[in-house]
């Protein structure tokens, strides 16, 4: 059939690749409009339209959607009410009509402004499609970006690989650029995605990758999902780069912020992915001057034979079994003593953060940061990334397997304890070797110091550490209480 | 051209048709593109002379039960250079979607269509909100159902009797309009 994305790229202009094209054109074109759906019982439903699965077949996603006329089936949603969410299968979908819109004819954009956007587009459209190789890499991309929404990995439907393409052709361009559109673009690709494999997966495999917490970059986040898919980060890193290259961004001014928030929004959208396994990578560069930012892995890792505790519980992919602290090993770290108290009650939630590929992928990193108590909550996991993000104010410090902190690092000095950057902020050193492009999330929670006095602190600055670890190598976690952990 | 709908898919894009669907539903559109993959037939209604907007149709090839062929047209959608304003759905769908909370907001469930009335001329000038089947005017007003003037409680002395009249006028109001309908 109908869609041949590959085609398209290589400039066939053959009818079959242009169909599905246009399916997903049509498709993209009224998101956000009310529409009518008629289904198979006869019923209608109105609603926003938010999203479809077009991977083997049509099935659709509205918004706020009710039932305007009863068919003759028994259906489970009720006349009276609104839907926030309704998925409507292929099997079920007989029609859908979109009132009062105009298609875009011969560039025209129909109720959309800006020629700009426009230019940009046929410049990113034009641009792309020579690159033939660069397709598959876009396709991943666009694959992990989505699989930070509970994407199925692995889902090659050629509409849809088509159809994240055309998505794709903007998000790419968001890449590195703070502008909004692309941000915007790169934001709406990864919603639009988010429900509409969501609803095509239909299992919570994925569940656990969501959007990075508030302070990731825009880019990263676009970037570096690497999660489901396996994705290396250097295809993206490189997608990206010759992107960049090859468009010419225009240069809208797009907060970061709003990027952030509403990265956060679909954060908070997905609830169900914070609980899950970590699946993506968190790539957040490591600033290393600023407000007194205690970049810290938290990386809850419990060594299986090191009586070091681990401060929250992490789900490694090596196998490590995460622990709530326990104030055991003598470490550097500052005193928490709130660490075993809070992590008591916090033990369970301790599961969601993973160390990662911290853990299996000897990418220790040293973080001077301030310590703090045990990571209350973790905000994610991230399976691949070295750090996993608390959210409390407790820390889990992953310590390279060098014993400098353990044994005393020299270069800790004592300092107030001061509060951290907002828990959220995460950190992510660049990892080098071994993970090339991969970064790792680090968790800067809050400071909570029970006792108020941090016997050291570290710099805020975060040196990556070289790849000499092998890659199952535990992290040692500096953990609460002057525990380290040890690694094994 | 074949009429007998059997091969729609030979039917080149831009051909007009005129289709009737197994619901009885009729209409006349301009095929955009066919997916053979999930058999969906997207087709743009004509457009009224004075009017630029035009409806936009998916549907299943199984449902069509007929359709005759009314002419060939251009093929008003050129995928190679149509592009979407992603950043720009995005915000019209969240726009929407605040609409549409803000309007489920304004209506009850659960209660007559008449309760709705009387809330809807309140909101036209009192902030108002339903609390199940109460109508909340300033936070401090309560209308409970029957809905009369005698069933407005709280609030202010003055606020209570402001939402009395208005419950009155508007009482008037459909008593006439039905009376006067009818």
């Amino acid at each position: 059939m109908g869609c041949r994305s590959r085609e398209f790229f290589s400039n066939d202009s053959s009818s079959s690749s242009s169909l599905c094209e246009a399916l997903l054109f049509a498709t993209m074109y009224i998101i956000g409009l009310p529409v009518d759906v008629h289904v198979k019982d006869g019923s209608v439903y109105s609603g926003i339209f938010h999203t479809a699965s077009v991977d083997k077949d049509y099935g659709i996603i509205l918004k706020k959607a009710r039932m305007t006329k009863k068919g003759k089936g028994d259906t489970n949603v009720g006349k009276e009410g609104l839907i926030d969410t309704l998925v409507i299968e292929s099997g079920d979908l007989v029609q859908v009509v979109a009132k009062g819109v105009m298609l875009p004819v011969d560039g025209v954009n129909g109720n959309m402004t800006g020629k700009d956007e426009e230019a940009a587009e046929h410049t990113a459209c034009s641009a792309e499609k020579p690159k033939g190789s660069l397709m598959d890499d876009k396709m991943q991309v666009n694959q992990s970006r989505q699989d930070e929404y509970d994407m199925v990995k692995g889902q090659t439907g050629d509409c849809r690989q088509e159809f994240e393409f055309a998505k794709g052709k903007i998000v790419e361009k968001v890449q590195g650029h703070s502008s909004s559109p692309e941000t915007d673009a790169c934001r709406a690709q990864v919603e639009f995605s988010e429900h509409g494999h969501a609803y095509m997966t239909s299992k919570p495999s994925g569940n656990g990758s969501y959007s990075a917490p508030k302070s990731v970059k825009a880019n990263d986040q676009c970037c570096e999902k690497s999660n489901l898919v396996n994705f290396a980060a250097t295809n993206i890193a490189e997608v990206v780069d010759h992107v960049s290259e090859s468009h010419n961004m225009s240069a809208k001014s797009a907060p970061r912020s709003t990027e952030s928030m509403k990265n956060a929004k679909e954060f908070k959208l997905n609830p169900a992915a914070k609980v899950f396994s970590p699946s993506f990578v968190n790539p957040i560069s490591v600033t290393p001057a600023g407000p007194p930012v205690t970049t810290i892995a938290n990386m809850a890792y419990l060594p299986n034979s090191s009586s070091a505790v681990p401060i929250a519980a992490i789900q490694s992919e090596v196998g490590f079994n995460t622990l709530v602290s326990r104030p055991s090993l003598p470490v550097k770290v500052a005193q928490y003593g709130n660490l075993t108290a809070a992590n008591g009650g916090n033990g369970s939630q301790f599961t969601q953060p993973i160390v990662g590929q911290l853990m299996h992928r000897t990418q220790p990193v040293r973080f001077a940061a301030h310590y703090n108590p045990v990571l209350s909550e973790p905000t994610y996991m991230q399976p691949s990334s070295a750090v996993v993000v608390g959210r409390s104010g407790q820390l889990v410090y992953v310590h390279p397997v060098t014993h400098d902190l353990v044994h005393g690092a020299p270069a800790i000095s004592p300092v107030p304890p001061r509060p951290l950057l907002n828990m959220n902020q995460v950190q992510f050193p660049k990892q080098q070797g071994g993970t090339v492009g991969q970064v790792m999330p680090l968790c800067v929670p809050p400071p909570v110091l029970a006792t108020g006095q941090q016997p050291f602190a570290l710099q805020n600055h975060i040196p990556v550490l070289q790849p000499s670890l092998p890659a199952t190598r535990p992290i040692p976690v500096l953990g609460l209480n002057g525990f380290y952990g040890t690694k094994f | 051209m074949a009429t007998d709908g059997s091969n729609p898919e030979d039917l080149g894009v831009g051909c007009l048709l005129s289709i009737k669907t197994t619901y009885g539903d009729e209409f006349e559109a301009q095929l955009i593109t066919f997916d053979r993959l999930s058999n969906m037939l997207v087709l743009q209604e004509p457009s009224k002379p004075e009017d630029p907007l035009r409806n936009i149709r998916m549907l299943k090839a199984n449902y069509i039960k007929e359709f005759i062929f009314l002419g060939q047209e251009d093929n008003p959608v050129d995928p190679n250079i149509c592009f979407v304003d992603l950043s720009a759905l995005q915000a019209r769908e969240e726009a929407a979607i605040r609409q549409a909370e803000l309007e489920a907001e304004r209506i009850g469930v659960g209660v007559t269509s008449e309760a709705q009335s009387i809330f809807d001329a309140l909101s036209k000038t009192l902030p108002v909100r339903w609390d199940k089947t109460v109508i909340v005017v300033m936070d401090e007003v309560r209308i409970s159902s029957p809905y009369l003037p005698e069933s407005v409680i709280g609030g202010t002395p003055a606020a209570n009797e402001r939402v009395k009249k208005v419950v009155e006028l508007e009482r008037k109001r459909l008593q006439l309009r039905r009376t006067s309908g009818q």
